[in-house]
């Protein structure tokens, strides 16, 4: 992959070099389609919302203030772009679906426990208030310090702080309603 | 409170373990975008000639006889500092930079045929790219003719009018450069030393 910085990439494609593009999308694709996956519960959803997310990026790279902290700019779009979606859909059902899927496609290499495990952690997860989960994804998976997620979702610190708080109290209680922790 | 370590007796880290496991999109993610962005970048594209259009059709204007004697006289004025003005006057659309006397850099006449524009300015690399540079500001004419002689230093420039603040539009008689996806495309102009 090319070592550009972002901001060399997106001064490219603002000049016109739309192909330029790709690269922002290659370098941020993974990592933000982890956090879409976590948002939203399964691949479809993800997907698109992370393409919409790419999407209105391009459309309003002129106006994206510091290009050398385009990722950040991308996350935040992404964050909104999920919370959109997440309101739309029904989540927990499509997760259950996708769930299933999953686990028959699972690979061998896993052990059965360990993908009960997994799956309790994704129900456990699509069970909390989205904006705790948003708030515990951030932190623990992205691992994003406080003032880092205020700037991604426009949320003040003490009010992230609560939310992390109470989606691991929810998560450990619902965990060990299922599995020995 | 240390809200960092309060929750983390190790449950909390095993799930968050188990989530940072790197999750990909489909192969073909990256193509769905490109292909996404390059129809943004082609209505652009679309959006800006239908603009374009909109300004530099050849249209019917009716003028009145003492402001079609102006514009006659713009046009004239023009011609002859072009040269080969003849063409683009025909079309009543624009005439390219005209050059005139100076040294290390030379007045330009840039001259646009908005007949529905209420205001016309000059912005290019030799100004900053700023529309609002008072040097730069076109007057009207009449007929729809605007015109403005600025200097500008000798060298390769790029530029472009602006038409009511907001449409960019390329000089149609000068050469242009740069297809921007993201702007306007833009008009090229060498400004040559001055001859002695």
């Amino acid at each position: 992959m090319d070592g550009s910085s972002d901001a060399a990439i997106v001064a490219r494609v603002v000049r016109g070099d739309v192909e330029a593009f790709g690269q922002l999308v290659a370098r941020y694709r993974d990592r933000y389609f982890r956090y879409a996956m976590h948002m939203l519960g399964n691949r479809e959803d993800a997907e698109e919302a992370l393409q919409d997310a790419f999407t209105r990026a391009f459309r309003s790279l002129s106006r994206c203030d510091d290009p050398e902290r385009f990722g950040a700019w991308l996350f935040r779009i992404l964050v909104n772009r999920c919370r959109t979606s997440g309101a739309r859909r029904s989540r927990r059902l499509r997760t259950f679906v996708s769930d299933e899927t999953a686990l028959m496609d699972a690979s061998e290499e896993h052990p059965a426990e360990q993908r009960a495990w997994r799956e309790e952690i994704d129900r456990a997860l699509a069970r909390l208030r989205p904006d705790q989960r948003e708030a515990f994804v951030l932190k623990y998976v992205e691992d994003l310090g406080y003032d880092e997620m205020s700037a991604a979702t426009g949320v003040g610190v003490s009010a992230l702080k609560m939310r992390v708080m109470r989606a691991c109290d929810r998560l450990r209680e619902m965990l060990s309603e299922v599995h020995s922790v | 409170m240390s809200d960092d370590n309060l929750f983390d007796d190790g449950v909390i880290e095993r799930i968050a373990d188990e989530l940072r496991e790197a999750e990909r999109p489909s192969a073909d993610f990256d193509a769905r975008v490109m292909a996404s962005v390059r129809g943004i970048a082609r209505a652009r594209r679309r959006e800006r000639h239908g603009l374009w259009n909109r300004v530099t059709q050849p249209r019917t204007i009716t003028v009145r006889p003492w402001r079609a004697g102006l514009a006659a006289a713009a046009l004239l004025l023009c011609a002859t500092l072009v040269g080969w003005g003849a063409h683009a006057f025909a079309r009543m659309e624009a005439a390219a930079p005209a050059t005139l006397a100076s040294s290390g850099s030379q007045r330009i006449q840039f001259v646009l045929v908005a007949p529905n524009a209420k205001k016309v300015a000059v912005a290019g690399d030799f100004n900053g790219w700023d529309a609002q540079h008072p040097a730069y500001q076109a007057v009207h004419r009449g007929g729809g003719v605007w015109s403005v002689t600025a200097r500008v230093p000798v060298g390769h420039h790029r530029y472009s009018f602006v038409v009511d603040d907001s449409l960019w539009v390329a000089d149609p008689t000068a050469p242009r450069v740069i297809d921007d996806d993201f702007g306007t495309t833009n008009s090229a102009i060498v400004v040559e030393p001055e001859i002695r």
